[in-house]
């Protein structure tokens, strides 16, 4: 019988995987910084209620909640091209729709997705902030930008760590969907290479290794940072007092 | 002429008028506290005078320069912030920062000091308030007594030319109320000049030079704890006092 399963192939395969890795990250990283950006601004309009634009970072954000990412991908991939058309069309520009490289359309789509998600995390991390501190660093005298700088942002990150880490690891994950933009990413690479020798089902497990392996990496990174900033659960064992020691006086 | 003088201030929130045309002196190194039932509008004259509320109407001179309190700009808002501090009767430490911390950060980001030099100033205000052995503790270690004297050394670092308290004990368990009295006691003491929202009726009668007696966003009694206490002359302050069980002559008739 041929050989059903070919474990070694499962290892001996990932280097060739791991030389698309970069386009991986690459888009990981753009779409975690434009969801990131666009996230606060989302959560700054929706916060102040600017009007019309709160009406439709709402609709926006609903939308994007409601629908799967994958035909998010799609509607970006085709419906930018259709945008662009329209738009050389009444203003007689001539863009290149076929110039602009797939990896584009990933971007946009997997950061104005997570931008909606972001948003949310943003807006109720900001608003936990207690406003009795946010009053004693204006009492102080201090200005806006160094409230912000100082006593919001500090602690609004820290609430928000947790929830943007879940994000960021389920978008890395996400970025295996951008070949609907025809993007080669490490599991499209995967699908290709599997075309060729049929061993599909040895491939998803080298894909399945590396996924995990940098998720894992990310979690290890993220706990240290969380235990950073966490307020410790007890006090100091001070040099010339013990946190027990009786009140003086 | 007083180092503090508010002149002409006025707060209403829609409809309701809290602060009416409120005119209030406090000399150098006097403990003005303030009185008058629930809902009088003492929070909001402390708010008012560092700009945590926004007055219709009013100014404050402080030491000769005269802040108009409607103004929007916010130079001059940060420049009459600077000039007061407020304790809280939540404290408001930042949680994320110890002891420490929470007094250098004035010192560091308003005030621009060195690092060495605001520790130094820190080290002194804690040590004064009783709490030079918990520096590295962040408030959620301390009780409410200790975090509230972390605050008035955090206002004090700040050297305000007036000093603003607003209910620094309420909010504290019965036990622990005593601590941060002494503490006030000692810095009022010190020759800090200090205008004080309190219930203490008892705290009030020993420390205070002067007490004002507001009702209804009007100052309706303005006097030494003897006069206010002693020999009230104002109706609404003797059925004040005599709610509160503090009116102790003989026109009470009320027994
Ligand atoms: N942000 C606000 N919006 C609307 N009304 C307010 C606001 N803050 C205070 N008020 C009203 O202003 C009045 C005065 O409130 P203030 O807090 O100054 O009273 P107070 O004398 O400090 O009372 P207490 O002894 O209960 O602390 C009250 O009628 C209150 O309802
Ligand atoms: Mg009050």
């Amino acid at each position: 019988m041929a050989k059903l399963f070919d474990g070694k192939l499962v290892i001996t395969e990932i280097p060739d995987l791991l030389e698309y890795l970069p386009t991986t990250i690459y888009l990981t990283l753009v779409a975690l910084v434009v969801g990131l950006v666009i996230g606060l601004l989302i959560a700054l309009v929706r916060m102040n209620r600017i009007p019309v634009l709160n009406q439709i970072a709402i609709a926006f954000v609903s939308i994007v909640r409601g629908t799967p990412i994958i035909v998010q991908l799609y509607i970006t991939y085709f419906g930018i091209p259709i945008a662009l058309k329209y738009f050389n069309y009444y203003h007689g520009t001539s863009f290149n729709i076929n110039g602009i490289p797939g990896i584009l359309f990933a971007m946009v789509a997997l950061g104005l997705n997570q931008s909606a998600f972001d948003s949310e995390t943003i807006r109720a991390a900001i608003q936990s902030v207690d406003k009795g501190q946010i009053e004693a660093a204006k009492s102080m005298g201090m200005n806006g930008g160094q409230v912000l700088r100082r006593v919001i942002l500090p602690q609004a990150a820290a609430v928000a760590l947790l929830p943007l880490g879940n994000s960021f690891i389920s978008l890395i994950k996400g970025t295996s969907l951008a070949f609907t933009c025809s993007v080669v990413e490490i599991t499209a690479a995967g699908k290709i290479l599997a075309g060729r020798n049929y061993r599909y089902f040895e491939v998803y497990c080298s894909l399945a290794i590396i996924y995990w392996v940098i998720t894992f990496i990310l979690e290890r990174i993220l706990a240290l940072v969380e235990k950073k900033i966490t307020i410790p659960e007890q006090p100091p064992e001070d040099k010339n007092a013990s946190p027990r020691k009786e009140e003086s006086k | 002429m007083s180092l503090i003088e508010i002149r002409g201030l006025s707060k209403s929130f829609g409809k309701n008028v809290v602060l009416d045309n409120v005119d209030l002196d406090i000399n150098e190194g006097e403990v003005v506290a303030i009185i008058g039932p629930s809902g009088t509008g003492k929070s909001t004259l402390l708010r008012s005078l560092n700009l945590l509320e926004k007055p219709e109407a009013g100014t404050v001179t402080i030491d000769g320069k005269t802040f108009d309190l409607t103004t929007k700009v916010s130079k001059e808002k940060l420049e009459l912030r600077k000039q007061t501090e407020m304790v809280f009767q939540q404290f408001n430490l930042f949680k994320n920062r110890t002891a420490l911390e929470n007094v250098m950060e004035g010192l560091t980001v308003v005030k621009k000091e060195k690092k060495e030099e605001a520790k130094k100033q820190a080290l002194f205000e804690l040590e004064r308030v009783g709490m030079g052995d918990r520096l590295g503790h962040y408030p959620r270690h301390l009780s409410g007594g200790q975090q509230q004297r972390v605050a008035i050394a955090r206002a004090l670092a700040l050297k305000p030319k007036l000093l603003l308290m607003d209910e620094p004990t309420s909010a504290l368990d019965p036990e622990l109320v005593g601590e941060v009295l002494l503490t006030i006691k000692k810095i009022a003491k010190e020759g800090f000049t200090i205008l004080l929202v309190t219930h203490e009726m008892d705290f009030v009668k020993s420390v205070a030079n002067r007490i004002i007696f507001l009702e209804n966003g009007k100052v309706v009694a303005n006097g030494s704890p003897r006069e206010i206490f002693d020999n009230p002359t104002s109706d609404r302050l003797k059925s004040f006092l005599r709610n509160i069980n503090m009116l102790q002559s003989a026109d009470d008739y009320s027994i």
